[in-house]
């Protein structure tokens, strides 16, 4: 069985809580326990902030599109956005052996995402980023 | 975001509630800074009712992480919730920080 939520935002901070929401109501339908409600709000606040953050050099009001999409065994979110091309995946991982003093502040957000999922992926599609994380469930 | 200060013995203790991610850790670290020009240098956060973090909150955390190591001071965490512990540990927070159990452990060391 498979089961598809898809929602829109624009590019705008203000929207997050209501993302943060929408995930609740999603959460509360698909009976998820807690730990991976809270997981599921943690990649998509830190994919869909850095989008908001870099993706439209232009400030202008722009559409992020999200798909939640789940069957028996995973549960699968794309995220679709118009911005300048970014690669998520290219991103160095952070050096987590390093004292506080020389760690750097910033860059953990999508290293985040990838110790969260199970497999994290980009294409550049029709001018559009498609960033897709898929968690095993 | 609830934060709520007191001072107990050497510490000032910051007890946080709630959610600390995208929309609100610029007050958060705003709200650490006013401690620090106040003179403070050693911190507790209390995170018991700590229920939400995300990377712009544990850059706060980092960040004051720094600024307490520059001043000589102390910065003690305790209480995390196990799915936030779980979060530090991924980060590699973990070992950065001074974590405790409970408060008065925090206050002891």
């Amino acid at each position: 069985m498979e089961e598809k939520e898809t929602l829109t935002i624009i590019n705008k901070v203000d929207e997050l809580p209501v993302l943060a929401g929408k995930i609740e109501e999603l959460a509360e339908k698909w009976e998820f326990p807690i730990d991976l409600t809270m997981n599921l709000n943690l990649v998509l606040e830190e994919a869909v902030s850095n989008v908001i953050f870099y993706a439209f050099p232009d400030k202008e009001e722009h559409e992020i599109n999200i798909m939640i999409c789940r069957n028996d065994h995973s549960l699968v979110i794309e995220i679709h956005d118009e911005g300048v091309p970014f690669d998520p995946t290219l991103k160095q991982k952070p050096d987590l052996t390093l004292p506080a003093e020389d760690r750097p502040i910033g860059g953990l957000g999508i290293f985040l995402i990838s110790k969260i999922m199970d497999k994290v992926s980009y294409k550049r599609i029709n001018n559009e980023n498609v960033l897709t994380l898929t968690k095993n469930i | 975001m609830n934060l709520t200060k007191e001072k107990i013995k050497d510490f000032s203790v910051v007890k946080i509630e709630g959610r600390i991610d995208t929309t609100n850790f610029t007050s958060f670290e705003a709200e650490v800074n006013q401690l620090f020009d106040s003179g403070e240098k050693n911190i507790i956060f209390n995170c018991s009712g700590l229920n939400y973090i995300s990377s712009s909150g544990l850059r706060v955390f980092l960040i004051t992480q720094k600024k307490s190591i520059s001043l000589s001071g102390k910065l003690h965490i305790c209480c995390l919730q196990p799915s936030i512990k779980e979060i530090f540990d991924i980060s590699g927070f973990s070992t950065i920080f001074s974590i405790y159990e409970t408060q008065a452990q925090a206050l002891e060391a």
